[in-house]
């Protein structure tokens, strides 16, 4: 019983991960990022590559994913999402084609392939992180087996999401960014700079997806496809939270976590899956705007 | 006595205890041009959109001639007979004038009984006619979203025509027009009255002189007064009313 | 409508239809056959096109309606193949289901196991050919009831239908003792229409998906150019005036989705019986997000746009298959003319050509410069509904 709960609750984490940067950027921007399950697998890939050429583990993968996505993020936001904003559809449909760019750029090792150069890390093939010595291994919780490595995520995502919370809910700039996904006209007029705010915001979102996939490398195999599966449960999880709400991304991400893991434990993973995209759809047809949405018409 | 076009009853909606519209109650009849004045945000577009169906009711009941609209979907409501005009002008534009007009005479009753080609002479005769009368027809290729503001509402009003509904709603219909095109517009609305039954909303006094007879009206989302134009400048309470909100309008 | 613009767009059409039924005079074959196929993902660009384009219904899960109609003709195709028949004329059992056999079964369809008897009316080939249709209709027109009755708005409805392609797919991997899970349907026989089999590697059968195609898009162009397609770009323009004006605006919007749905179940039918495969693969998020990318540099509003835009890519890649990377880089460009459709060139490629055409018409004075744009093949783009 404790492991299914246990089970539940990795999922749902990963999830969460996933969809805390996409809750944000969806709030306060109106963009659905297609794209960012790509930064969850460039995350991993620095992982791959922090392992290689600088021979460190997952623990300093963490800061440098951050820096390294959260750069990425603020780059496509400055040439593509900047145009699109509160064009969801657009947005949806502009950011699937980054990412579509996104993973041809690793197949092709950006284009050294061409030249005959492979580098190391990258190209179509799959990759594998090894998991440091200490996050390895099962230990005993209550008379259950619980992996010590999907409690690493699980401890991780949680200090992700208080850090989220309080950056949004103690800081100034927090205040700015929630200002912006009530009313960004009324922001602008209080004098916030909206697009270096909302630049801020998606460069954030891309760093925590890069943390996602440095937490992913370590059970995942990496490969550039990764990315596009997780997206989609991301930002149905988004979705079913709600615009701007960020508790409701996290309360949508372990509904739907927990949901998984107990169909899964009676059925399949197949058809846990399953039921769960047709509990999205049932939300999203009775309510679109999502469980705890508080966005105004 | 005619009969009765257009009957409200004690009509009233509610949004969370703020009463927009609150028990009117008034009767259109057939062939008049009634026109509903009032302060902005006395009702009167509430009012129309109760009519119409864009917002449900929570009190009392609507009939056209016999028939009970309340509460009825939109385009159970148009197909019934009830046409409106709204204060933004609402036409496609990204069809042209002539499309424009083109959908406003297909017969609404089923998709398959569209699913052919053409108009027909009736209804292309029709169309002349209209694009004749609303001055449209030197720019019926033209995209609806290059006409001016005047031309758009008066594309507006000709859909309207084609439509052909027994009543029709007109709010603002000279909203932003200058006075030769107000004059018009009269025009357009004068040859109107008589086969149709009209409810218009308007604030600009000079044009209420040239089209109206009988007069609503509202304030704070009730009845205020009734009558001719000369009862209705006279009306002791009609005047506090407007020197006491100022007229935001 | 302009007479040279008519004109030009009728060229348009008859000049691909000529080429496409022009391709055996040069191609074996073996080409023939993945033409064929590039001519149903035409197809599926058509159906995209009148549902997103001229419906203003983006819809991400189109590879529902291409799936079930690919399994609906694969059933009746697997029930017809040597190995099934081997079971006996009048009880054939695809080989996949005796080796998911209940155990001390009877080996035959109705009781083989749970579920084999929903095969039973496939034996019929006609069955499976209406199935194809009929199916995807029926799914369309559930879903859109639902959808276009509530009044859900677009990017909804459009993760509505991604996120129903994706359970869809999972319960056709998940039933296996049906459908055969993940390895799809193998081993088909040939489609054979009085007494003539359709050999994949035929000319007939390529004939025989150039002929759908040109049929298909005669029907929708003709379709779009009723009142009822008049009427339903105004809804796409302004859903609440075509109320306003009498109009049941759902009812429409649920007759084309249907419309659209129908076109890919076909598109699916041809396809089964072209590449002689069915798989969940069908199904898979990226191939419907594919189509929609075919169609949106293609030219949505354009149908014959859409799908020229649809073989163009496919055949282009197929050009460049000799090297990985050139094919990996194909896509890449691909991927990037699609952000830049969305970003800059909302009506594709087609757009770009008709206001190339439009140019050249007005400098050779045949044109005059007048912008109503409707019922001609390349209408404006929908307003942003979210």
């Amino acid at each position: 019983m404790i492991e299914v709960i246990f089970i539940g609750l990795s999922l749902g984490s990963i999830l969460l991960l996933v969809a805390l940067g996409l809750a944000i950027t969806y709030g306060a921007m109106g963009v659905i990022n297609m794209a960012h399950g790509e930064m969850v697998m460039a995350g991993a890939y620095v992982t791959v590559a922090t392992g290689i050429y600088l021979d460190l583990n997952i623990f300093f993968a963490i800061p440098l994913a951050f820096i390294a996505t959260a750069v990425l993020g603020l780059l496509i936001e400055r040439l593509v999402v900047r145009r699109l904003y509160h064009r969801l559809l657009d947005t949806l449909l502009a950011t699937w084609g980054i990412a579509i760019l996104m993973q041809q750029a690793v197949r092709l090792e950006f284009g050294l392939t061409f030249f005959g150069i492979h580098v190391e890390g990258l190209g179509a093939g799959l990759q594998r992180v090894d998991v440091p010595e200490v996050l390895g291994g099962t230990y005993d919780l209550l008379g259950a087996e619980i992996n010590t490595y999907r409690s690493f995520i699980i401890l991780v995502t949680l200090v992700l999401a208080a850090l989220t919370w309080w950056l949004m809910y103690r800081t100034p700039i927090g205040t700015q960014v929630r200002a912006i996904i009530r009313n960004p006209q009324m922001a602008a007029a209080c004098g916030i700079d909206v697009k270096r705010v909302n630049a801020l915001t998606f460069a954030y979102g891309s760093g925590l997806a890069g943390v996602a996939g440095v937490m992913m490398s370590g059970f995942k195999t990496v490969f550039p496809d990764m990315g596009s599966s997780m997206v989609v449960d991301g930002f149905l999880v988004v979705v079913v939270g709600g615009v701007g709400s960020l508790f409701g991304a996290f309360a949508a991400a372990g509904m739907l976590g927990e949901l998984n893991g107990i169909v899964a434990s009676i059925y399949n993973d197949i058809l846990a899956r399953a039921v769960v995209f047709g509990v999205v759809i049932g939300i999203i047809v009775w309510r679109p705007q999502g469980l705890f949405s508080f966005k105004g018409r | 006595m005619a009969q009765a076009a257009l009957t409200i009853d004690a009509l009233g909606v509610s949004f969370g205890g703020f009463k927009a519209v609150d028990e009117v109650t008034m009767i259109v009849e057939e062939g008049e041009l009634r026109v509903l004045l009032g302060a902005n945000g006395a009702g009167k577009t509430t009012l129309m959109d109760l009519i119409s169906g864009k917002t449900k009711s929570t009190a009392g009941r609507v009939h056209l001639y016999d028939h009970d609209i309340t509460n009825l979907e939109e385009h159970r409501i148009a197909r019934q007979g009830v046409g409106r005009k709204f204060q933004i002008p609402s036409v496609f534009r990204d069809l042209s004038v002539q499309e424009n007009f083109e959908v406003a005479s297909c017969q609404n009753r089923s998709v398959f009984a569209n699913i052919g080609f053409g108009f027909g002479a009736a209804r292309r005769s029709r169309i002349e006619e209209v694009l004749e009368l609303t001055g449209l027809a030197d720019d019926r290729h033209v995209n609806a979203s290059s006409l001016s503001h005047g031309q758009t509402q008066w594309l507006e009003l000709g859909m309207l025509v084609i439509q052909d509904p027994k009543v029709l709603l007109l709010d603002e219909p000279t909203a932003g027009m200058t006075q030769a095109e107000t004059h018009k517009t009269a025009e357009i609305i004068n040859s109107l009255a008589g086969r149709h039954s009209l409810l218009v909303v308007e604030h600009d006094m000079a044009f209420v002189r040239q089209i109206a007879s009988h007069i609503t009206v509202m304030h704070l989302g009730r009845l205020l007064a009734e009558g001719t134009i000369e009862e209705i400048e006279s009306n002791p309470e009609v005047r506090s009313a407007y020197l006491g909100s100022q007229g935001i309008a | 409508m302009n007479r040279s613009k008519l004109a030009l767009d009728l060229a348009t059409y008859l000049v691909f239809f000529a080429v496409i039924l022009a391709l055996p005079l040069f191609y074996d074959e073996f080409w023939l056959n993945r033409f064929a196929k590039y001519l149903v993902y035409g197809m599926l660009a058509v159906g995209i096109s009148l549902s997103w384009g001229y419906a203003g219904v983006l819809n991400l899960g189109q590879g529902l309606f291409f799936g079930i109609g690919a399994y609906m003709m694969a059933m009746s195709l697997k029930l017809a193949s040597a190995t099934s028949l081997q079971q006996g004329a009048d009880t054939p059992v695809p080989d996949f289901m005796l080796w998911n056999a209940e155990p001390g079964a009877k080996t035959d369809l109705c009781c083989i196991n749970q579920g084999s008897f929903l095969w039973i009316p496939f034996q019929d080939q006609w069955f499976g050919i209406a199935m194809s249709i009929a199916m995807p209709v029926l799914v369309a027109g559930i879903l859109g009831a639902i959808v276009f009755r509530q009044r859900i708005s677009g990017v909804f409805v459009a993760i509505i239908t991604l996120a129903l392609v994706l359970l869809v797919r999972l319960l056709v991997i998940d039933a296996q003792p049906v459908t055969n899970g993940f390895n799809g349907l193998t081993d088909l026989g040939w489609f054979t229409i009085l007494g003539f089999e359709f050999d994949p590697y035929v000319v007939e059968t390529y004939y025989l998906v150039a002929g759908a195609l040109i049929l298909t898009l005669t029907g929708t162009r003709l379709l779009v150019e009723t009142r009822a397609g008049l009427i339903l770009q105004a809804i796409r323009d302004d859903q609440n005036r075509v109320r306003y004006l009498g109009h049941a605006v759902a009812r429409y919007q649920v007759f084309f989705f249907c419309v659209s749905a129908a076109i890919a179940g076909f598109a699916g039918m041809l396809y089964t019986i072209a590449a002689e495969f069915t798989s969940p693969t069908f199904m898979d998020l990226a191939f419907s997000i594919t189509m929609v990318v075919w169609a949106a540099v293609g030219g949505r509003a354009s149908l014959i746009g859409a799908c020229i835009g649809a073989i163009l890519i496919n055949t282009i890649e197929a050009e460049m298959s000799e090297t990985e990377e050139l094919v990996e880089a194909w896509k890449a460009i691909i991927g990037f003319i699609f952000v830049m459709v969305v970003l800059f060139l909302p009506r594709g490629l087609a757009g770009f050509a008709h206001d190339m055409t439009d140019l050249a018409l007005r400098s050779l004075g045949l044109a005059e410069r007048e912008t109503g744009t409707a019922a001609r093949d390349v209408p404006l783009p929908a307003r942003e509904e979210a």
